[in-house]
This record gives C-alpha cells, sequence and structure tokens, in this order.
C-alpha cells in the first residue's frame, strides 16, 4: 500500500479522540472494521442502482428547499413579481409560488429546474438499472424480493414525477391531471366513484393539488425511502452478484473493499450526480410554467403531452383506434386499454418475470454468479422486443415533431406507428435473440466483431437457453 | 504496473468526452430542432406603430400597378376579381395585402403551392405601393392601427385564443392536413395584429366584435415578448415542451452520467485475460 | 510500492479547483449573476470533487489487489429454524388457531373500520358520480357569455370566427363541463343529425369544448377545412357534420348545445347538451 495514503487518509479523517468518545459510548469499532471491509465487485455497470439512489438524495434535498416556497393552495391570489406579464393577475397560489420561485427568489430557478431534471435522471437509470438485472439474471433466487420492491419503487418514482410536475398548477401539467382523470373514469363500474375520490368531485375540483402535495412531499418519498433502505439491506446481507472470473464463485465475491477503494468511487459518482443534475439545471431550461400559462379548464396549450415516462401512455392513447367494446353489457371507454390494462400488463408480467423465467428454464437454484446478456438470447430478445415496443410509443407521443419534421399528416404518421407498434417489437425481438445467440456460440467480445460465420451459426434454434 | 500516465490521460478523456458531449448537444438543442418556421421580418423594436404605409416616392400607384399586372394578374385578375387560380382581392383591403407581402406568403410561385412564410418577395417601398393599389380595388380593412398594449391584458387573450395552435409558448405547432401554425418570435407587431384580423389560411378571423382593438394591441404586446425574453432558464430546447425536454434527458443527461459511470468503475476481467 | 509523489498533486488541484468553484456560486449569488452562471459555478464544484475523489480512488484500486470475501448466505439448519418458528408462535400459547384466529380477526376489524373515513375523501354524502357525470347546469334561457363575461351576439363573431362560452351567472372553474365553443360557419355547409336544424343561429353553431376521448379543451379550430383538433390525442371533429370525430381515437362526436336568441339579440342555450359531455366513463 502507497505510504502516502495513511498520512492523507489520517489528515482528512475525523481527529480519533472524538471519535474513539463515540466508541465507549456505542462500541461499533469492530463492527465497523468488518463493514469497511465488506467487498463489493468492481463493474461499471453495478453502478447504475447508485446513479437511481443519488438522484434520490438530490430530490429529497432540492425537494425540500422547495417546498419551502411552494404553496400547495388553489386559492386565487394576485401576482406581483418581476414577471411582468403576469403582474396584477390572479392566479393560484400554487401557481404564484411556482413563478415566484422561477422570477424571483435567487437561485429558485435552479434549484427547481435542477430537481425535474433529478426526477428524469431517476426513473432512466431506474429503468437501465431493470435493464442491467433483467439481461444478467440478477434477478434469479434468492434477489426475486429485491427485483419486486426494485419494480415497486419505479412504479412510486413515475407517480411521484407525474404528481410532482402537476403541483405547479399550469396548463400543461392541468391537462394532463385531466387525461388522469378520463382514465380514472374509464375503470368499469368503480370508475366514475374512484375518480370523484381522487378530484372530491368532478374535475378540476379544488383539493387535487393539496392532495398530490401531501402523496408528492410525504407518503410516496417516505416509502421510498423504507423501501431503498430495505433493498440495499438486502443487498448488503446476500451481497452483490459479479461477473465469472478468475477466481470467482458462487460462494465468494471478489472485488474492491467498501472503503477506501469502493466508498471513494461511490461518492465520486454522487459527486458526478450532483454535477450533472446542476449543470443541466443551469444550462438547459425546463418546464418553464410562466410560459405555459396557469390552468384553465376551459384552455389548452399544443403540443399537449406528458414527460417520456408517462408519454408512453400518451402515445398508446393517441394510437387506440376510436372503438369502444362492450363487455357483459358495459361499453369500455378506450382509455382503460391504454391507460390502465397496458401498463398493469406490462408491469405485471415484470413482476412475475423472476417465477416465468424459472418456469421456463427449470432452474431453482441460487445464482450469485451473474452471466453476460448473451447467456440468455431469450431475454436479450424479450428485452428488445419491449424496448422496441416503447420507443414506437414514445414516438407516437411526439407526432408533433415527426410532423414537422418530415412534413407528413397526422393521419399518415399515425397509420405508419399503428403498423409498427406491432411489426418492430417482433422483428427487434428475433433480432436480438439471434445476436445474442450467435455471440454466445462465438468467442467475441463485442457485437460489432460479428462476422458471416457466427452470425449463420447464431440461427440454429435451440429449444432452451442454458442455464448458468 | 500501472502508472498513474494512463490514469490521468483516462480522467483527461473523460473530461475532454464530457464537454464536448455537453457542449454539443445544448448546441444541437438551441440551434433549433430543424423544424419548417417561416422566417419572417424582424420584430419592430416599439409597439407602437402607426397606422397606413408611407407612400412610395415619385408615381406609387403606377407602380404598384404594374407589379400588380406582372406577378398578381395571372391568378387574381387583371382588375384583382379573381380566377379560378385565385381569390377576388376586391375588397380585402390594406391588412390583408400589407399581411400576405410582407410575410413572403404571397406572391406564390404556382397556384398549386401551399402558402407559407418566408423572405418577402419584394422590398418594402414596393410593397407600399402593392399595398396602396390593393387597397383601391375596393373598401376593406385598413392596416391595423396599434398603440401600446399591456401584455399581461393580452397574455390572458393569448391563452384563450391563440395558444391552443401557437402553443403557449408561442413556438407553434401542428393542425391538420399537413399545416402548421408557425412559431410567433420573429414576426412583426403589425403582421400580428393583421393576422387577428384576417385569419389567414387555416386560422379563424377574429373580427372587432369579438377583439377590439384595444385587446389586440395587449395581445399584440405580449407576443411581442414572447420568445428570448421567457428564457430564464438556460437554453430554451425551442421552449417546444416534455417532447424535446423528454429527448434532452434520454440522449443528453443520461448518456453523460452512463459515461462518467464507465469510466469510475473498473472492468472485471474479461473471459480473455484469464491466466 | 509507492505511487509517485506528483500523482495526488491532481487531487488536490481538482479539490481547489472545487472550491473556486462553490467561491463562485456564491459570488453569482450576491451579485445576481443569473441562472446559467449559478448552475455552472455549483456545477463545477461537484464535477471537480467528483473528479478528485475519482483520481484518488483509481489511485488506491491501482495499488490494491482484489479482495474476497466468502458468502455464507443460505438457508438456517432445519433444527434451528425448527428452534425459531417454536419460539415464534407456539411459546405464547401453544397450539391454539382459537387464539390466533380472534386476534386475526380483531385487527382485521380495525383495520376494516380504519378505511371508513377516507369515505370523507369524496364529496358530500348522496352524491351520484354518474349524476353529476351526465348533466350540466346549460337550461333552456340561460345565456351564453365569453371569458370576459359578456354576452354575445351572433354578428360579433366573424365568418369562420370562434369563441369559448359559458353560462351566464356560473364560475367558469367550479362547471367545466359547461364550456362550450361556438363556431361561426356558412350555413349552407351544414349537415347536421335530424332534428337540429333550429340550434343553429346565423350559421353559429355550439359545440361542447371538451373531447369525447379523455376530456382536453378541444382548442384548435381550422378555418379552411371546418375541422376541430384536440391537441392531447388528435382526434378530429368534423363541425359540418355534428362535430363527427373523423380522425383519431375518440368514439363520440362533440355533444352539440341547441341555441336561440332572446329579445335583445343576444345568445342563449335552448336546453342542455345533445349527451353528456367529456369522456365516457365505467358505467355510462
Amino acid at each position: 500500500m502507497p505510504s502516502l495514503l495513511p498520512s492523507l487518509l489520517s489528515r482528512v479523517l475525523p481527529h480519533p479522540r472524538p471519535m474513539r468518545k463515540l466508541d465507549e459510548r456505542l462500541g461499533f469499532a469492530s463492527a465497523g472494521r468488518a463493514a469497511l471491509a465488506k467487498v463489493f465487485p468492481d463493474h461499471w455497470s453495478f453502478m447504475l442502482g447508485e446513479i437511481a439512489l443519488y438522484s434520490f438524495v438530490f430530490l429529497v434535498l432540492s425537494g425540500i428547499y422547495l417546498a419551502l416556497f411552494f404553496e400547495p393552495s388553489t386559492a386565487m391570489v394576485v401576482y406581483h413579481g418581476r414577471y411582468a406579464p403576469m403582474r396584477g393577475e390572479e392566479v393560484s397560489a400554487a401557481y404564484a409560488s411556482a413563478v415566484r420561485l422561477s422570477w424571483d427568489v435567487r437561485g429558485g430557478l435552479l434549484v427547481r429546474q435542477a430537481h425535474h431534471w433529478a426526477a428524469h435522471l431517476f426513473i432512466a437509470s431506474i429503468v437501465l438499472h431493470l435493464c442491467r438485472i433483467y439481461l444478467t439474471g440478477a434477478f434469479r433466487r434468492p434477489r426475486e424480493l429485491n427485483w419486486t420492491i426494485g419494480l415497486t419503487m419505479l412504479v412510486l418514482a413515475i407517480f411521484n414525477a407525474f404528481a410532482g410536475y402537476s403541483l405547479p398548477d399550469d396548463l400543461l401539467s392541468g391537462t394532463g391531471l385531466r387525461i388522469f382523470n378520463a382514465i380514472a373514469l374509464s375503470i368499469p363500474i368503480v370508475g366514475s366513484w374512484l375518480a370523484f375520490l381522487a378530484f372530491d368531485g368532478e374535475f378540476p375540483g379544488q383539493e387535487i393539488i393539496q392532495r398530490l402535495y401531501i402523496a408528492h412531499v410525504l407518503l410516496v418519498p417516505a416509502l421510498l425511502a423504507v423501501l431503498i433502505s430495505v433493498h440495499l439491506a438486502i443487498l448488503i446481507r446476500q451481497k452483490h452478484t459479479h461477473f465469472p472470473g478468475p477466481g470467482r464463485r458462487d460462494a465468494n465475491v471478489v472485488g474492491s473493499r467498501a472503503w477506501p477503494a469502493y466508498g471513494l468511487r461511490s461518492l465520486s459518482l454522487l459527486a458526478a450526480v450532483f454535477a450533472a443534475l446542476l449543470l443541466a439545471g443551469g444550462l438547459l431550461q425546463i418546464n418553464p410554467v410562466w410560459a405555459w400559462g396557469d390552468f384553465d379548464p376551459a384552455t389548452v396549450t399544443a403540443p399537449s403531452v406528458a414527460d417520456w415516462y408517462i408519454l408512453w401512455i400518451e402515445g398508446a392513447l393517441r394510437l387506440f383506434p376510436p372503438v369502444e367494446f362492450q363487455v357483459f353489457g358495459f361499453e369500455i371507454p378506450n382509455q382503460f386499454w391504454c391507460g390502465v390494462v397496458l401498463p398493469g400488463l406490462i408491469f405485471g408480467a415484470l413482476y412475475l418475470w423472476p417465477w416465468l423465467d424459472r418456469r421456463w428454464n427449470d432452474d431453482r437454484e441460487p445464482h450469485h454468479l451473474t452471466g453476460r446478456p448473451r447467456e440468455s438470447p431469450l431475454r436479450v430478445g424479450l428485452a428488445s422486443a419491449m424496448l422496441a415496443f416503447m420507443a414506437v410509443l414514445l414516438v407516437a407521443g411526439s407526432q408533433e415533431l415527426i410532423v414537422q419534421w418530415t412534413g407528413w399528416t397526422v393521419g399518415s404518421v399515425r397509420d405508419v406507428l399503428r403498423v409498427l407498434v406491432f411489426v418492430l417489437p417482433l422483428i427487434a425481438g428475433f433480432a436480438g435473440r439471434w445476436v445474442a445467440e450467435s455471440l454466445r456460440r462465438s468467442d467475441l467480445d463485442h457485437a460489432v466483431e460479428l462476422g458471416h460465420r457466427e452470425m449463420v451459426a447464431g440461427l440454429r434454434r435451440r429449444n432452451r437457453p442454458q442455464a448458468q | 504496473m500501472s502508472t498513474p500516465r494512463p490514469l490521468g490521460q483516462r480522467f483527461a478523456v473523460l473530461l475532454a468526452a464530457a464537454a464536448v458531449v455537453g457542449l454539443a448537444g445544448v448546441l444541437t438543442l438551441t440551434a433549433g430542432s430543424g423544424r419548417a418556421t417561416p422566417g419572417a421580418v424582424p420584430a419592430e423594436p416599439t409597439p407602437s406603430v402607426t397606422a397606413e404605409s408611407t407612400p412610395a416616392p415619385g408615381g406609387s400607384g403606377n407602380t404598384g400597378r404594374q407589379v400588380f399586372l406582372r406577378d398578381c394578374a395571372w391568378c387574381h385578375g387583371s382588375d384583382g376579381s379573381g380566377t379560378h387560380n385565385g381569390p377576388s382581392l376586391v375588397g380585402v383591403g390594406e391588412a390583408a395585402a400589407d399581411f400576405y407581402l410582407r410575410t413572403g406568403r404571397m406572391p406564390l410561385a404556382s397556384p398549386e403551392a401551399d402558402v407559407k412564410g418566408g423572405k418577402p418577395a419584394y422590398s418594402s417601398s414596393t410593397i407600399n405601393a402593392l399595398v396602396k393599389y390593393v387597397g383601391s380595388l375596393g373598401a376593406g380593412p385598413a392596416v391595423p392601427a396599434l398603440t401600446r398594449g399591456d401584455p399581461a391584458a393580452g397574455r390572458t387573450l393569448f391563452l384563450e385564443n391563440c395558444a391552443a395552435c401557437h402553443s403557449a409558448s408561442g413556438t407553434g405547432t401542428i393542425v391538420t392536413g399537413g399545416q402548421q401554425a408557425p412559431d410567433l418570435w420573429a414576426t412583426a407587431d403589425q403582421q400580428v395584429a393583421e393576422a387577428i384580423r384576417l385569419g389567414p389560411g387555416p386560422m379563424p378571423p377574429f373580427g372587432s366584435g369579438q377583439l377590439s382593438d384595444e385587446d389586440v394591441s395587449n395581445i399584440v404586446s405580449y407576443v411581442h415578448q414572447l420568445g428570448s425574453p421567457q428564457r430564464i432558464g438556460g437554453a430554451g430546447l425551442d421552449q417546444y415542451g416534455p417532447i424535446i425536454e423528454g429527448a434532452a434527458a434520454l440522449f443528453l443527461l443520461l448518456p453523460l452520467v452512463v459515461l462518467i459511470s464507465r469510466a469510475l468503475g473498473k472492468r472485471a476481467p474479461s473471459r480473455k485475460e484469464k491466466e | 510500492m509507492s505511487a509517485p509523489a506528483h500523482a495526488p498533486r491532481s487531487v488536490v488541484l481538482c479539490f481547489m479547483l472545487s472550491a473556486l468553484g462553490a467561491a463562485g456560486f456564491a459570488a453569482s449569488y450576491v451579485i445576481g449573476l443569473g441562472n446559467e452562471a449559478l448552475g455552472v459555478s455549483i456545477g463545477a464544484a461537484f464535477a471537480f470533487l467528483a473528479l478528485g475523489l475519482a483520481r484518488w480512488s483509481s489511485l488506491i484500486s491501482a495499488a490494491e489487489p482484489e479482495y474476497v470475501e466468502e458468502r455464507s448466505i443460505g438457508p438456517t439448519p432445519q433444527h434451528e429454524y425448527d428452534a425459531f418458528k417454536q419460539a415464534l408462535i407456539e411459546q405464547p400459547v401453544p397450539r391454539s388457531w382459537v387464539l390466533w384466529g380472534s386476534l386475526g380477526t380483531a385487527v382485521a376489524a380495525i383495520g376494516g373500520a380504519a378505511l371508513f373515513p377516507l369515505r370523507s375523501l369524496l364529496p358530500a354524502m348522496g352524491t351520484d358520480p354518474d349524476a353529476v357525470l351526465s348533466r350540466t347546469p346549460w337550461k333552456a334561457g340561460l345565456r351564453l357569455v365569453n371569458e370576459e363575461g359578456l354576452p354575445i351576439r351572433p354578428a360579433d363573431l366573424a365568418l369562420g370566427g370562434v369563441v369559448t362560452a359559458f353560462p351566464e351567472g356560473l364560475d367558469p372553474r367550479e362547471h367545466v363541463d359547461t364550456t362550450t365553443l361556438l363556431i361561426r360557419v356558412d350555413p349552407s355547409i351544414l349537415q347536421l343529425p335530424a332534428g337540429r336544424a333550429s340550434w343553429v343561429v346565423d350559421g353559429v353553431v355550439a359545440y361542447s369544448k371538451l373531447c369525447t376521448h379523455a376530456g382536453c379543451p378541444v382548442g384548435l379550430y381550422v378555418d379552411t377545412a371546418d375541422q376541430l383538433l384536440c391537441p392531447c390525442h388528435h382526434s378530429v371533429f368534423d363541425v359540418a357534420t355534428g362535430a363527427n370525430p373523423i380522425e383519431g381515437p375518440a368514439p363520440h362526436p362533440l355533444p352539440q348545445l341547441p341555441l336561440g336568441t332572446d329579445g335583445d339579440g343576444y345568445l342563449v342555450a335552448e336546453g342542455d347538451f345533445s349527451a353528456p359531455v367529456g369522456p365516457s366513463w365505467g358505467n355510462h
């Protein structure tokens, strides 16, 4: 060990005497030493979950600052601030406080924008982390519980982000609440009751902003904090998975020690995430609520779309044909299929996946060695199909941009997408499985190196992919 | 054994990559999305604009008529009463002529061409002459007289009447039939007022029974400060909304942070590196 | 082995630059330099902190071997597990399901009772959502007013013009379902459903502004094509044929409001809309 580092460390770490006094009261030193020596495997893809964790930390810290200024009330107030076109106008207190945060509170706009970018990064990194867990088979026994917890956190994160951008009570997000209300209404039998429960009556009511506020700043963050703690506790108890390699077995874990190597790397990622979010908050304008205007249920702006993590539902709503099916005498509105059934099916399949995977592979053994994605061409194919499906739905949600770029009509773009939403996942799924199979049979490291011979070999069908 | 130099190089590369990615992204997003926005004449410096166009020097009526007969008559008729190629201009007034000529919507290259904004085809003095001539064809709305408006009142009217097609931020969006409502950031105040009254193309007209002249002045003064005065948080991303913001999150922010993770995490040895 | 002397200097330099960035942030705040300056300064501070920590960590990793730790996770041996189960369940009262069952009933009952106050989230007792959604406050004789509260004459609208209207005397924010679009078209193009010829005054037709798909205001009116476009999911309604949906996911036409005029020539409603407004719902 370099002789330099202990001296550097001893200069940085707390002076021994106060820590000794703490140890006299708590007796943590032995357990602490074991904790500092815990081994974490080294791979960049294992850090994706940490991006999500640190985004959450940023969300909580920036959210506390915003909550000091935000007023979650729909009572009308008169705005008197720096934003001239709104001066003297009567708007809701929630909207006025959001505009005040942006124009009148110094540093408020930076925190507001960084907070919104952090929500994007939080959900995007959870999805990437989910893909890594899925493709490497890290959800297998004994980690099914952590997979379930992680999926639940994804659902909570998406809901909280939706609630968060609806809080400023602006025209764009208010229209999104209208669609949320319509989806609730579309549930058979109980739909109208559910919608009236959430909104205290007809849309928009006076209560929704306050209710979303409590959900957004209290209920969901508390739930997330508990779930994150359980998620990490399980991870620490079971120890992280690792890839096959020299000296690596199911019964051990090989990598860096928690302190100092891994810990410093992780702190660096924390600082890097904060840096990226603050740079984005400073350099890229996001959700300029003063420009959208305050929410007026008789008015609308265009394009009227949601953030990307909700936009896939909007895309499905746009592509769905104008039919209402009759089921048991009830006419089911078509928002039900796109807004309730589709997310239900997708998340339901994801929740059940560890058990489906176990049955498909007939593999009930515990696994701590994960495989490269190519080890399971089926999973690669399914992941490719799902991502292609989501991509088409996101494009459907971005039709305005496509139409403005290409000059085609909305109808023709819609028709093309209606075909693509079925065809592209099939093509992507089979292509993904083919590439993975070819890689698996070859000795190559990267897909770009695949040649004709490997690709032909990959076409040979197998009934079941090899278990680890 | 590994020396610090490769490590130092790695970080230099990481820093450079991050800077390039970030800069490229920001520049791309701020340069506009390449949508077909009409390039209209630059905005006037103040919202108070007086009415009538100034007469062109010397023989304006003749110049206007000459240009009209040369460029406009083959669609609109030599007396302006219309042909099967183009509508009658009798009674459209100076306002219509001023709007269509100054925003470059007229003249059309052919009767089937799309009517959309662009660079004006004539100099300002020629336009003035043409406007006077078309106005003389029959009594019609004059070029609107604008007064200093109240942006706050204009904002309310804009959001109620205009935001649905032109977007609350004024960035413009699609309507049916492959047409677009253009962005309003570079449109001259005069042309905004004329468009409100005329309802060119797919746009509905707003007559004086619906919006008074004061209302129009208010809307114009609000439109005047759309665009960069609203952009206080950094690159505007065209003020387009969640579509471009989401693209920035997924294709700029996320890859940047993933690249950082890649540089931070040591790679697990691949099978080829087994001893 | 020891790391060369110059290596940690880069770490120290990074941390100093980070401190400089933080100072820049403080200065930007005090001077009031604006969002970009604030973001770049504090962002750079964190970026250099990250860089310094990363460099430091990689120096350590480069000099350290890989560590190995045994995994001891696995199911507990059966006899120990049985002892645990016995301690948890059987010690309090051995094998009495009556006792455990009655405890469970008590807890479940309390949990169920606790759900009842959630009913207060709903509007007052006696409100039937389906009844509320089926009607709007429009009735015969109620005048139409614009967003400023002023009544409307047919001639106020230019040909091809559109305006949003509400019933006189009601707060539009509390009665969103009353939002109406008035459009002035050339009467000769109208091909309304049977019995609605009298619902038009001087070419002015009135439709509900709430889309029958998901309830967004159908704000875009295309004058040349006489079409209404909803910006949320791009449903297109044909004004001439009773706001029939001709494209997009909306399944039903926009409900039409019958119009008349009162003694002063202002537009009034002659009844409620032709159908429930807004999106269809589960019980409809």
